[in-house]
């Protein structure tokens, strides 16, 4: 038998002991691979915010929040488009359709921040800025009444595909096109012409918002600064870039919690292993005479008592992966946050937690194998 | 020319700050392939002698000297004990979750062999201590006498020059230890490997070429 089929083979003398020590670890591993899946996943979704193409610069009314409660009159459009540094300019009206409920974290501005199904009008020649630059089957048409394009999450919790029909304020609409952005705040809804919003809604030349993108040798903050400057109180202006750094922000806060929880976890489980371990070596101590005795090193004997406890966390880091995995799609696939959250499977995740038990088995079984190598062999023989 | 596989010269060992002298003053020479009894009441130092020939523990005093290495001077105890040295215990020390066959194999180990040559080498022995057909079972389905000869393979294996018993029939029952020390007799002399018994037992002390008395720490008797 190998040396590394006995090491592999020894920590399962005590099987509950072992696999007790097992659970614990792999409950951190656990929580680390979980949290960075769904973390990372709302991280991607974060920076296709800042996709080439769409809008840098996010025009609405003073006093009226991110989410487009407010309204502009559709002449700024153009006055906007004149100020220094601006390439284009498309205005938007977002409106909610509480008759259908699609899982989305959008809220709802006229329902009291219920959860609502987003959807937004704009010219379909500017629909680029909203960062919808490809669509699975057609636009709607110039000044269409009955044609929208719905987002693929949107479209997969309706279940609905292209050619399909969807009723939105109580009219029947034809589905164009599916398109997919990777925001998830953007899939989770539906475009259609501006017109036929404002019609709908009873906002005749009227939009929530501008989208603004500017000229490449423009610089974002001082064209956001200039907007605001000519149209004191009644214009204000957020970038994409702030906002994506806002979630970001709010995003480093969750990985921080995580990292926390999971620094809790592996302490707990170390300690875990450390009692394994110590409870092995005390319980093998005429076995380590024995050892000694037939001639194995010091260095022999910590090898294989470190590599015992080895053992134990990688196979807790791949309990703890498997069981993450299974868990998060599972959670995602049931939950109301499934649709908006597409879960990282990023490498480093993974590499990030074995890395971790790899740490945690050397750490922990440092001491005990340290302790064992010591030990003088004619003490441990006559050990009881 | 010198034959004296151990050599040993006023040996003296102490525990406990010197107030429990264990050994006090040993000169002794044992000859390759002879077969030596140490006896003596409990506490004399008869088992403290075999442990510093052993290289388990080190001298206080004195001069030791086996299979021509200085055991106050070399720093290489493990490699000595690897290479020189096959142990057998009152108790078989057999470690529990391996199989008899893996058992055998443990201190091959440190002598670099493949996987395959240390298989070869155990079944070797086991098959000359009759254990062929058990090479698959662990310790816990054998008798007192079966894992004795399980231990006494594991001595073997690296073929050692020297064999150091201690009781090796104390936890056994009087036929079963009469088989053990044929055994170990026949061994000894199929291949040519010094043995040193420690026993409290007469009969069992009188199986061998020669016999020390130690009491006090001291050898009292040169038979």
């Amino acid at each position: 038998m190998s040396f590394l089929s006995l090491v592999v083979k020894n920590p399962f003398r005590n099987k509950t002991r072992s696999s007790l020590a097992i659970i614990g670890i792999a409950i951190g591993i656990m929580v680390i691979i979980a949290l960075g899946m769904v973390t990372g996943g709302l991280k991607a979704s974060a920076q296709s915010t800042l996709k080439a193409g769409a809008a840098e610069i996010s025009v609405v009314q003073t006093g009226s929040g991110d989410f487009g409660g407010g309204r502009i009159n559709e002449s700024r459009i153009a006055d906007v488009q004149k100020i220094n540094g601006v390439k284009d300019a498309a205005g938007t009206l977002r409106a909610t359709n509480t008759s259908i409920t699609v899982q989305s974290i959008v809220p709802s501005p006229s329902s009291g921040g219920s959860f609502g199904f987003s959807v937004t009008g704009i010219d379909r020649n500017k629909l680029s800025l909203a960062g919808v630059d490809s669509v699975n089957g057609a636009l709607y048409s110039d000044g269409s009444a009955n044609e929208v394009i719905l987002g693929k999450t949107a479209a997969e919790e309706l279940q609905k595909n292209v050619g399909d029909t969807i009723v939105l304020f109580g009219k029947d609409f034809t589905i164009t096109g599916i398109y997919e952005t990777g925001n998830f705040i953007t899939d989770g809804g539906a475009f259609m012409s501006l017109t036929t919003l404002q019609n709908l809604t009873n906002n005749a030349n009227q939009v929530s918002s501008i989208a603004v993108k500017v000229n490449e040798n423009a610089n974002v903050t001082q064209v956001s600064n200039t907007i605001q400057n000519t149209y004191p109180n009644e214009l204000s202006t957020t970038s994409a870039a702030s906002m994506a750094n806002r979630m970001n922000n709010a995003l480093s806060t969750i990985d921080m919690a995580s990292w926390a929880i999971s620094i809790l976890a592996i302490v707990i489980g170390g300690v875990g292993v450390v009692n394994t371990m110590i409870m092995s070596v005390y319980e093998r101590t005429r076995e380590i005479g024995v050892l000694k005795a037939v001639g194995w090193k010091d260095r022999r004997i910590l090898s294989m008592i470190l590599g015992e406890s080895v053992v134990l966390t990688l196979i807790s880091a791949v309990m703890g992966t498997v069981v993450a995995v299974v868990g998060v799609v599972i959670l995602l696939s049931v939950s109301s946050i499934g649709g908006v959250i597409t879960p990282s499977y990023s490498p480093d995740i993974f590499l990030r937690a074995f890395a971790v038990a790899f740490a945690v088995g050397i750490i922990g079984g440092l001491y005990p194998a340290y302790r064992a190598s010591r030990l003088s062999p004619t003490e441990a023989l006559r050990y009881e | 020319m010198n034959n004296n596989i151990i050599e040993i010269r006023n040996l003296k060992k102490s525990y406990d700050n010197g107030k429990i002298k264990a050994l006090n003053g040993i000169d002794l020479d044992i000859k390759k392939g002879e077969f030596v009894s140490i006896m003596g009441p409990s506490g004399s130092g008869k088992s403290t002698l075999l442990n510093m020939i052993g290289a388990l523990d080190v001298a206080g005093e004195g001069f030791i000297k086996v299979a021509g290495i200085d055991l106050t001077k070399t720093s290489k105890l493990n490699e000595f004990r690897s290479k020189e040295i096959g142990f057998v215990f009152q108790m078989h020390n057999l470690i529990p979750n391996l199989t008899v066959l893996e058992n055998v194999e443990i201190p091959l180990y440190e002598a670099n062999l493949s996987s395959e040559e240390m298989r070869k080498r155990a079944l070797e022995l086991l098959k000359s201590v009759n254990l062929e057909d058990k090479i698959n079972q662990t310790p816990t389905k054998l008798s007192g006498g079966e894992r004795q000869r399980v231990a006494i393979a594991r001595a073997l294996v690296n073929h050692p020059s020297i064999i150091l018993a201690d009781e090796p029939t104390g936890s056994l029952d009087s036929k079963t230890g009469d088989m053990i020390l044929k055994l170990m007799r026949d061994l000894h002399q199929q291949k040519n490997v010094t043995l040193v018994m420690v026993t409290h037992e007469p009969y069992v002390g009188n199986l061998a070429d020669r016999i020390i008395n130690v009491l006090d720490g001291k050898i009292i008797k040169l038979n």
